[in-house]
Order: C-alpha cells, then sequence, then structure tokens
C-alpha cells in the first residue's frame, strides 16, 4: 500500500494586481505518494511554480487569494499558522530551486551555510551537525567533503552547487522534496548527474519527489506521474506511459509535436499556433481553445471538467474518448512516427 | 576566386567554402597587477580549430557552456582577434583585416543572440531596431518600407512599427532579432542559441521560421545550440567541441547514429528522449566536471573523464601513453566524417558504465 504524502485538492491562487486579477493557479487537483517522482511539467506562466511555492506555504496570503486545500500527511496546510508551517517546511518537506547560484550566500561557506540549515530546526551540538552535514556531502557525491565544507559558493562548480543544495534539503531527512527545474542551468551531462542523484536520493531516502520542469525529456526519464498544465489550470495527468504514448488532450499533443527528437530524423516541426494567454484574461471556457485545431461548438463557452474519463487518466477535455483515439492516431501518422 | 586559397588550404572542400577557418586559436590572458600588468595565466578558450561551412548549409556547433562555441563562432565573424589562426570568408582571407575593411563584410554577415530580452535596445521602436543596419550601412531607399517587409516576412504585424520591444512576447522579440540579422541580406548568419530562451511551442515556431528563410533567401547558418535535438532537427553537418577543440565532425544523421568520439556518444546519450524510453537503454553518465580551461589536460583534452580510455587500459590500469601525453589529430574515420581519438569507437558500440557518482 503505497502511503498518499501530499494531497492537492482544487487549489486555486489569485493575485489582485493594477491590472486585474491574475489567476495563477486555477483549479488544480493532484497527489504524490512516498516513493514516487511525480513531474509537473507546462510551459513558462503556466502556474506550475506558483503551485508548489503555495503547498510550501511561501506565497504571501496578504497579496493572494488562496482557497483549495493542501493536505500534507493528512493535515490542511493552508491552514497552518506561521510557527506550526516552520515546523513542516525544511523538516518535512523542502525545496530545492532551478539557480543554484543564487541560492547559496555568496559570503558563507558552504558547509556552514548546511551547519545552519540543520540547527535551523534540530537543537544539537554544532559538531553533531557538522558531521552529519559531512555525510550529506558525502552522500551527494561531493568529492572531498573535508576540504570542500570550508570552500565558498564560487569555488563549487554549478553541478556541485546543485548537489549542495540537496544535500541541504536532505538535512532534516524530509518526507518530500520538490524541485523546481532543478536542471535548466546545467549543462546535459551534468543534468544526467543531477537527475540520477535525485533518483537515488529519493530511493534511499524512501521520499517522495515534485519535479517541476519545462523540459518533457526530464520528465519522461524520471517521473512516474505526470501533469501537464496550461495557463494556471491541468491539462492531463497520467502516468508516464499514458502521457508520452497515449496523451489525451490536444495540448500535450502540440507540446510533444514541437519539440526536435535526438533520436529522430528532422521532419518539420508542428508547433502550437499563436502563444500562452495572458493570465488575467485567461479565454472563456477551454484556456487552450484559442491554439487548439480541434475546438468545435462548447470549447468556447464552456470549461471543460478536469475528470478521469475511464482509464485512469483524468484531462480537461470535451472531445470524446473515441474521438480523441482517432484524432492522435492521424497525427502520429501525419509526424510519421507510427509506421 | 578560390584559386589563392589552394596552397593554404588543405581542405579538400575549402573551394566551395563560404567560411573556413585553419588552426583557429583564441586564449584570453588573466594579468595580474595594476601598473605592471602581467599574464599569469591563460583561458585556452578556443584551441587549433579548423573546419568549414559550404554556401548555403547549416553547420551546428554543440558542446557545454565554455566549450569554446561562442567564441569560435565571434571569432569567424571578428568580433574578436585571434591569437592564432587563419579565417577566410569567400576565399579571401580576413584574419587581420582592420575595422575598415570589415566594414563591407559586416553586411555580409549577421548575429542572432540568444536572449532576445537583452540584445534589443529598450528604447528604440522595432522599426527603429530593424532599420539601423540600413541607416549604418547608409543604404538608399524606403526604410519604413522595407521595415515593414521583414516584419512581415517573420510574422509580425507590421503596424507594430512603432512599439517597444516591451511590448512584445518572447517568441516575438526573437523575430524582431530575426528581422534585424535579415535586413541587409546577409550570406551568413551566426545563429547563437536562438531558441535556448523561449518555450517548447514557441521554439519550434522560430525554427520552422529560420528554415524557410534559409531556403528562401539561400542563407548560410552557423548554428550554435546546447539542446542537441534542437542541433539534430536543423543542421546539416555538426561539429562537437569540448573545452576548445573540436572533438568530432560530421553529417547530422551520422553523428548521431554513429559517434565515433568518446565524448559525443556520452553527450548524446546525457540527452533525455523525449519520449518513454524503451527500458534497458543505459545511460553512459560522464563523471566529474569539465576541468578548467585555465590548464586543460594534456595529450587528449577528455581523457580524464574518458569512459573508453579506461576501458581500453583495463580494470586498475592507467590510461593508455598516447591518450596522456599525445594530442588525437582531429582525422577522417570515414570521408566526411572526422574524430580526434585514439581509440575510436565502432558503430553500435556501448560504453561502460562509468563508476557510479
Amino acid at each position: 500500500m503505497t502511503e498518499k504524502l501530499l494531497e492537492v485538492r482544487d487549489l486555486k491562487v489569485h493575485f489582485n494586481t493594477q491590472d486585474g486579477v491574475v489567476k495563477a493557479v486555477d483549479g488544480v487537483s493532484f497527489s504524490v505518494d512516498r516513493g514516487e517522482t511525480f513531474g509537473i511539467v507546462g510551459e513558462s506562466g503556466s502556474g506550475k511554480s506558483v503551485t508548489n511555492l503555495t503547498a510550501m506555504g511561501l506565497i504571501n496570503k496578504k497579496n493572494a487569494t488562496i482557497s483549495g486545500q493542501v493536505l500534507f500527511k493528512g493535515r490542511d496546510l493552508l491552514e497552518l499558522g506561521g510557527d506550526d508551517l516552520r515546523q513542516v517546511r525544511g523538516k518535512e518537506m523542502s525545496m530545492i530551486f532551478q539557480d543554484p547560484f543564487a541560492c547559496l550566500h555568496p559570503f558563507y561557506r558552504v558547509g556552514d551555510q548546511i551547519v545552519e540549515a540543520i540547527l535551523a530546526h534540530d537543537d544539537v551540538p554544532k559538531e553533531q551537525a557538522k558531521k552529519r552535514t559531512l555525510d550529506l556531502l558525502r552522500a551527494v557525491g561531493i568529492p572531498q567533503p573535508e576540504e570542500r565544507f570550508r570552500d565558498y559558493p564560487h569555488q563549487y562548480s554549478g553541478g556541485m552547487r546543485q548537489r549542495a543544495m540537496i544535500a541541504m534539503a536532505l538535512v532534516h531527512n524530509p518526507d518530500l522534496l520538490i524541485a523546481d527545474e532543478p536542471t535548466t542551468a546545467l549543462d546535459v551531462t551534468v543534468q544526467a548527474q543531477i537527475l540520477d542523484l535525485i533518483d537515488r536520493v529519493k530511493t534511499e531516502f524512501n521520499i517522495g519527489v515534485i519535479l517541476i520542469t519545462h523540459d518533457l525529456g526530464v520528465i519522461s526519464e524520471v517521473a512516474q506521474d505526470v501533469m501537464v498544465m496550461y495557463a494556471g489550470r491541468p491539462m492531463e495527468t497520467g502516468t508516464r506511459d499514458q502521457i508520452f504514448n497515449q496523451p489525451l488532450h490536444p495540448y500535450a499533443w502540440g507540446l510533444l509535436e514541437s519539440i526536435p527528437r535526438v533520436d529522430q530524423k528532422g521532419t518539420r516541426l508542428l508547433p502550437i499556433a499563436g502563444a500562452p494567454p495572458s493570465l488575467i484574461n485567461v479565454p472563456p471556457g477551454c484556456a487552450f481553445h484559442p491554439r487548439c485545431p480541434h475546438r468545435f461548438e462548447p470549447c468556447d463557452k464552456e470549461r471543460p471538467e478536469f475528470v478521469d474519463r475511464g482509464g485512469g487518466h483524468p484531462n480537461a477535455c470535451h472531445l470524446s474518448p473515441e474521438e480523441k483515439r482517432r484524432l492522435w492516431d492521424e497525427r502520429e501518422t501525419r509526424r510519421g512516427a507510427k509506421v | 576566386m578560390t584559386e589563392t586559397l589552394e596552397p593554404v588550404a588543405p581542405v579538400t572542400d575549402a573551394r566551395d567554402a563560404l567560411v573556413s577557418v585553419q588552426n583557429l586559436t583564441k586564449y584570453f590572458p588573466i594579468t595580474r597587477g595594476i601598473i605592471f600588468r602581467r599574464e599569469v595565466a591563460r583561458v585556452h578558450a578556443v584551441e587549433d580549430v579548423t573546419l568549414s561551412v559550404k554556401a548555403g548549409e547549416t553547420l551546428g556547433l554543440v558542446g557545454e557552456s565554455g566549450c569554446g562555441k561562442s567564441t569560435t563562432a565571434r571569432l569567424i565573424m571578428r568580433l574578436l582577434d585571434p591569437t592564432s589562426g587563419k579565417i577566410y570568408f569567400e576565399g579571401e582571407e580576413i584574419s587581420h583585416f582592420d575595422r575598415k575593411k570589415m566594414r563591407p563584410l559586416r553586411r555580409k554577415m549577421q548575429i542572432i543572440f540568444q536572449d532576445p530580452y537583452s540584445s534589443l535596445n529598450p528604447r528604440q521602436t522595432v522599426g527603429q531596431i530593424i532599420g539601423s543596419p540600413f541607416t549604418i550601412h547608409k543604404t538608399e531607399g524606403d526604410t519604413k518600407d522595407r521595415v515593414q517587409g521583414l516584419m512581415d516576412r517573420v510574422g509580425l504585424n507590421p503596424e507594430h512599427y512603432n512599439r517597444y520591444p516591451h511590448e512584445f512576447s518572447g517568441g516575438q522579440r526573437q523575430r524582431i532579432g530575426v528581422a534585424r540579422a535579415l535586413a541587409l541580406q546577409p550570406k551568413l548568419i551566426v545563429c547563437d542559441e536562438p531558441v535556448s530562451a523561449l518555450d517548447v511551442s514557441i521554439q519550434a515556431q522560430i525554427l520552422n521560421l529560420l528554415t524557410d528563410l534559409q531556403d528562401e533567401f539561400k542563407l548560410t547558418y552557423i548554428f550554435i545550440s546546447h539542446d542537441l535535438g534542437v542541433v539534430r532537427h536543423i543542421s546539416d553537418r555538426i561539429a562537437v567541441m569540448y573545452l576548445g577543440r573540436v572533438v568530432e565532425l560530421a553529417q547530422a544523421d551520422e553523428l548521431y547514429l554513429d559517434p565515433k568520439h568518446p565524448y559525443t556518444a556520452a553527450l548524446l546519450s546525457a540527452v533525455p528522449k523525449g519520449h518513454a524510453a524503451p527500458a534497458g537503454v543505459k545511460r553512459t553518465v560522464l563523471t566529474g566536471d569539465v576541468p578548467s580551461p585555465v590548464d586543460p589536460p594534456s595529450g587528449c583534452v577528455f581523457h580524464p573523464r574518458c569512459p573508453k580510455a579506461r576501458e581500453v587500459a583495463g580494470a586498475g590500469n592507467e590510461i593508455p601513453e598516447n591518450c596522456r601525453s599525445e594530442i588525437p589529430p582531429l582525422a577522417d574515420v570515414r570521408a566526411g566524417h572526422q574524430a580526434a581519438c585514439w581509440y575510436p569507437l565502432s558503430r553500435g558500440e556501448e560504453l561502460q558504465e562509468s563508476a557510479h557518482i
């Protein structure tokens, strides 16, 4: 029996601005089990980061209207106050970010910063904290941790800084690790190392991982379940195989067809027409309808519900399952992916 | 016109090359002291690069950050001065042209930058930005008409002539950059990571636009990217760079199907495939980081990380002598396929898994 770590139910995060209400997250639901990597993929501005910042309690409630539930091990994090939340955040769930350059303080030694993270939650002697730091640095694959402990961030390479960030996120044996674009700033060979490391950490520490990225390639390598987001809404959630081999939403189709693939000869790409909408003026009905080649009668009026129409593969689209199967096969044939 | 090229150009296809470089090298000095500046070390940014680009083709330059791909392109455009080596453009050696002599050539070579936010002046209108090449090169004719024609061609609304860059999305800004590069009908366009900052759906639009423009205007591209999928899609030939050197050069398909250099193979296997990969396909994970270009390793620059060299040596033995001390030349392994390796891979050869990090 898998343990459900995090369950997000109908989360909405709206920001009031001078220009109007920005619906950054608009009705997102998903759940993450222990021992699983849950991938969230979407283009910039699709709300994937805000969803997780809200889950971490990092969105200032004064500036935003938040509704819905974020259940972490059964407790609703949205209802926790400052001190209770602080107990959870950084201790039971932790986060790593895209830019490891900006996340480490340039004036302090890397080791001391990790020790500080330990002492923030645990009342242990400094010596013990240091020992734990060294163990973690070794565990994330930093060579000669004793010497590297005393280095400043600028003496680390990009990949090593991301390793140090992962070590810092692990100091309190969290249950859930949220990785927000952890490899976007890194080269592919280093990216492969970090993805392997996250996967190994997941197994060794038996935690759940949420991996946020815009790169479908990264998702396809490491995630078990995937959610595709667009304009603050979930479009489709399914297992990795479902999303990549039998996707059900036209937006997911468009995304898959836009990527030049390294293992296929370059035929002409089939981009999605137009650009993503502004989150202040989200199109009525289905947010994707102005760019969707398969739109029909209700698409511009009724917002399709995000429901499972069979097969454990919920999606938000008005097309009938048979229709979708037919259209997807047609597109695959046109693209020459199927013989 | 290429007669003069003959004695100095051993490259057989140099006759129809639009651009070629020979033994191109660029060092950046690291200095100490304020009054008595002395050089204490050098960054070996580009070292002994020889390649040529045929008219009408797309040459992809790939490699990780700091491998010298952008520096190579900037040297070709003479935006930087080479430390040594020769650069030919349309058969003429331009390595030591001064500003005045370069000027008429500049209109034939243009560049599209990575970041569409910082490469456009925020205080100029789109019309001014795209029109500035006409002003700089003092061309005749109605600038506004031509600018609007260009805007239309790259998929921008010509009526947005008076708008400022901040009013456009990332993809549209990149189109402005493309229009500016096209303005003077250049022969060569260097695309320096032109789609790296864009979302995938927009990226595909720009790549298609670049392909169409190439067909229409018979352009030659040098396409720089760290994204191997993008490079394969757009390039005819690809040069893989590592620590300032070209380690492999081949037709795009051949490079992907049959990489000869262990670094190319490792790089390809590190790329996420973008779809559910069949189980059992192993990745070669390279250990460690790219060494510093200030003090590159002796012999083959890749030898400290090379899984093939370790395999040749056998467990526990030291890496082969020639890898450690002799620099492998970029030599033909087959017609049109060059690799700089003492032990090139055979087709389909799998690299052994490196020790776990």
